[in-house]
């Protein structure tokens, strides 16, 4: 028996925002908006095990109470429950904020495993995985891309992928691990498990019933669209044409 | 008086904070601290710029290194830094995640770009939606944090008649993660972070025999062949070394060619530092043609060999 908790996040999706050519300032008009891409993985892992090792997985977001369709899609991916901790003010949170909002609620469930993706689509800031192991005073392995439950002595052997290398890892239960897209293939969820999404139960935690305060340390002074200078010329395949780029890149003095 | 730490898992990232940590320290009038895995690099950390040396007492050989999370964070809460600058490796980014957490301040991961603003605030930049766009923050606590990822700054160049305090730190107690194996990369290939020119593989190439192709463009260049991530993570037709994009390489050649490269935003992240951009891709729609600076629309099966015959004329090879 494992009872895990899987971390997911309601992001926009990046291949929507637009900028403004001249101000270079983003465009959100038309976003949609998506389970930030790891985090899939990390439900999907958690309901690898539960396959595996029986017990029970619980999704559990930081988001205001708008990203309410978030739960729907969560739940199609195989958690038998989410919990919503929702406020108007859990927009735009610092990692840190959302580390210390998710160690309020969570340390007031029961869980073995806790499963957060590498970093979020949108911030990719990685920090709330580590972070939240912190609040909550348990080990974590990050960066992990194979992971075992060895239910006789309740403890993880997890497989982290690193710059330098392969590092085999042991923790006794309860820990936090970080998964890597590569660890497995989310399912794509059938039409029954959408259908079914909506009949499972969602816990609603509001702030009030969260201890402590969560204010920002990070403040941020500007946000504008990454810009470069490039030509943008255009060629076709003839001939006369790639002769052409390579004359520019002989006078770009690149090739020689 | 203030003071600037510094933390990586290697002496290479040491160096390059070292030289983003030095030009910080003259705008504050502050001290320099790094920290260093051996006591045999102090000398060499003082003379690029440390005014003290942290020598980290050594682990069990089970024990990763994030076990120092604790002797460092304790380190920081006594001495109280202004800012704390780590190298951002992967445990690195741990590490600092962690850090940040036990001292209940900021932190800015995969930050690109510091400078101090007129109330000598650090100023962080970093990365947004995949590299979209640029977000720049301060930290209203201390210490201000931020992980740097590898190669953002060349290295301290050494001065001759510096010196400098080294001071052990405390050992590491036990640990609840313990290393049951480790097997170092092998490497492969080459490095695509080195190269001036990289022929880089997107999934615009058929078949993983194709791959000669870009392999010969690069070779008429005297350049490496890299990759976008899911030729290397999906396909498998590369080594995870020679991916580029914002979760693996970032590249700063002279002259990149994208071969059906479609350029996602995350695959440019890791390009757009380079000098010449070269992009063929037969969707004239395709992004990375906004991040060139020629782009050949067309095919790239009748592009390719075409550029190669023209180069070998031109280069007379």
């Amino acid at each position: 028996m494992l009872n895990t908790i899987a971390c997911f996040k309601w992001v926009m999706d990046e291949a929507d925002i637009k900028s403004d050519p001249k101000t270079h300032e983003l465009i959100f008009d038309r976003v949609g908006y998506k389970i930030s891409d790891y985090d899939r993985n990390a439900i999907e892992e958690a309901v690898r095990l539960q396959e595996k090792h029986g017990g029970t997985v619980v999704g559990v977001t930081v988001a205001p109470p708008g990203a309410k369709q978030c739960l729907k899609d969560a739940l199609s991916r195989g958690p038998e429950k989410a919990c919503f901790i929702n406020d108007q003010s859990f927009t735009d949170l610092e990692p840190g904020q959302t580390a210390s909002i998710l160690a309020a609620a969570v340390s007031k469930m029961e869980y073995d495993l806790i499963i957060c993706g590498e970093g979020s689509s949108d911030l990719y800031a990685q920090q709330v995985g580590p972070a939240l192991a912190e609040k909550l005073g348990i080990p974590c392995a990050t960066y992990v891309n194979k992971l075992t439950y060895v239910e006789e002595e309740n403890k993880i052997i997890a497989e982290r992928k690193l710059d330098d290398g392969i590092e085999v890892v042991c923790i006794q239960l309860p820990a936090l691990v970080t998964v890597l897209p590569e660890i497995n293939t989310p399912r794509i969820p059938s039409l029954k498990q959408v259908l079914g999404a909506a009949k499972k139960p969602v816990d609603n935690i509001g702030l009030d019933s969260l201890e402590g305060t969560f204010s920002p340390c990070l403040k941020t002074t500007g946000i504008l669209a990454a810009t470069m200078e490039r030509r943008r010329l255009r060629f076709g395949t003839e001939a006369e044409d790639i002769r052409k780029v390579v004359e520019a890149l002989l006078k770009e003095g690149v090739i020689a | 008086m203030a003071e600037i730490w510094i933390f990586a898992e290697n002496r290479e990232q040491t160096l390059e904070l070292l030289n983003a940590g030095r030009s910080l320290a003259g705008g504050l009038g502050a001290k320099v601290a790094a920290f260093a895995l051996d006591g045999k690099l102090a000398e060499e950390y003082i003379n690029h710029g440390a005014d003290e040396v942290l020598v980290l007492p050594s682990l069990a050989e089970d024990q990763p290194l994030e076990s120092y999370v604790s002797v460092i964070a304790e380190e920081a809460r006594r001495e109280k830094p202004d800012i704390f600058l780590i190298g951002g490796t992967q445990r690195g980014k741990e590490m600092a995640a962690r850090i940040a957490a036990r001292l209940n301040t900021g932190l800015c991961s995969g930050c690109t770009a510091l400078r101090l603003d007129e109330k000598k605030q650090l100023v962080m930049e970093r990365m947004l939606f995949g590299g979209a766009a640029v977000q720049t923050v301060v930290c209203t606590t201390r210490p201000q944090m931020a992980a740097v990822p590898p190669r953002t700054f060349e290295q301290a160049s050494p001065a001759k008649g510096r010196e400098g305090k080294v001071r052990e730190l405390p050992p590491v107690p036990g640990t609840p993660v313990t290393v049951v194996k480790r097997t170092p990369k092998v490497r492969e290939s080459v490095d695509v972070t080195e190269a001036k020119i990289v022929v880089c593989v997107g999934r615009g190439v058929e078949k993983k025999e194709d791959i000669a192709l870009a392999r010969e463009l690069a070779q008429v260049l005297g350049g490496e062949v890299g990759c976008s991530r899911p030729v290397a993570e999906e396909l498998q037709w590369l080594p995870e070394d020679v991916y580029i994009g914002i979760s693996g390489k970032k590249i700063k050649p002279e002259l990149y060619i994208g071969v059906g490269v479609a350029g996602q935003i995350q695959h440019v992240t890791g390009m757009r530092d380079s000098k010449v951009v070269l992009a063929i891709n037969r969707d004239e729609n395709a992004p990375i043609f906004d991040a060139a600076d020629y782009g050949i629309v067309g095919d790239l099966y009748d592009a390719v060999p075409k550029l190669i015959k023209e180069l070998r004329n031109a280069l007379k090879i």
